[in-house]
């Protein structure tokens, strides 16, 4: 008796110690607001025609950048909302997991920018997808909902894409990378925020 | 079976809930007050109460601080709340490891 309860102790440390450690902001406004900035940016890319290499990369970085801001304030109001500090140790880990992948990202942009790559923009479009893939599977082990498949889905998605490129050659244009673009970064977040703002939902009301 | 390990198992750390808290604040640096509560779907007054009894026993400790306006309460383990929430770890699996030897 003693011992099945002390292994049962034993095992709800383990659970809790574990869940302590997992991010727990909510996802779905962000994805949803990160999701409608790359939508509007696709749609925007198509208005103002950006063609060249230097065009393409410097609007998706810029469009990068207000995705994170918006993303940081998000976060931000719901840990002073829930009175919780914003620079938790979840909140640490997470950050630390995106951090490789999303500077490598940042680096391709403005290689690709300034240094006028043999390549064309889709190229960069893909390597971006799945660069994003890897970050969110990255950040996937520190949190609940899903991340890790959303992740794979990017992964996959854009390693599919690169090899339907070579039999495929309306995919080698700027306008298809941007639209590549509109549809990872833009539709893709739209639905997962959505989804996670069912499944949040209903768990916060658990 | 000895069963001297058991009854030397820490009864302010033994209690379920606040066995939980310890055990959130043994994983995390320092948690705010919704944080815990959240976690372990807590109410209010419960988690208070336990918060309390395991700050009376110098378990844990208190800080308050200000961000946007409104004041965040945090919690951490001591160094006394975590030799002793350690020792009971140590207890615990000696019971288990008592009973695998039979």
């Amino acid at each position: 008796m003693e011992t099945n309860l002390a292994a049962e102790h034993l095992q709800t440390i383990r659970t809790l110690m574990e869940r302590s450690a997992l991010y727990r902001r909510a996802l779905a406004p962000v994805m949803m607001v990160s999701g409608s900035i790359g939508l509007v940016a696709a749609i925007a890319s198509r208005v103002v025609a950006l063609e060249t290499n230097r065009a393409f990369s410097l609007f998706w970085l810029g469009v990068s950048l207000a995705a994170l801001a918006a993303a940081f304030f998000l976060v931000r109001r719901q840990a002073i909302k829930d009175a919780e500090p914003f620079w938790s140790l979840p909140t640490k880990r997470v950050t630390q997991a995106l951090l490789p992948a999303f500077f490598v990202g940042f680096a391709a942009g403005v290689f690709h920018a300034f240094r006028e790559p043999m390549t064309g923009a889709w190229l960069l479009a893909l390597g971006w997808i799945i660069i994003y893939g890897c970050a969110l599977h990255a950040a996937g082990s520190y949190m609940r909902n899903r991340i890790k498949l959303f992740g794979w889905i990017f992964v996959l998605g854009g390693c599919g894409l690169l090899f339907a490129s070579a039999e495929w050659p309306a995919l080698k244009t700027t306008a298809a990378a941007h639209q590549l673009m509109g549809l990872f970064f833009g539709v893709l977040h739209l639905v997962c925020g959505v989804y996670l703002y069912f499944t949040e939902k209903r768990r916060t009301a658990e | 079976m000895n069963p001297e390990p058991f009854l030397q198992l820490d009864r302010v750390i033994h209690e379920k809930g606040r066995l939980a808290i310890m055990s959130l604040l043994a994983a995390s640096p320092q948690l705010s007050f919704t944080e815990m509560r959240d976690t372990l779907s807590m109410t209010d007054g419960n988690i208070t109460a336990h918060i309390r009894t395991l700050h009376e026993a110098g378990y844990i400790a208190v800080t308050k601080a200000f961000q946007g306006g409104r004041q965040i309460t945090s919690y951490a383990l001591t160094a006394d709340g975590r030799k002793a929430f350690t020792g009971y770890i140590n207890l615990l699996e000696q019971i288990v490891q008592q009973t695998k030897q039979k």
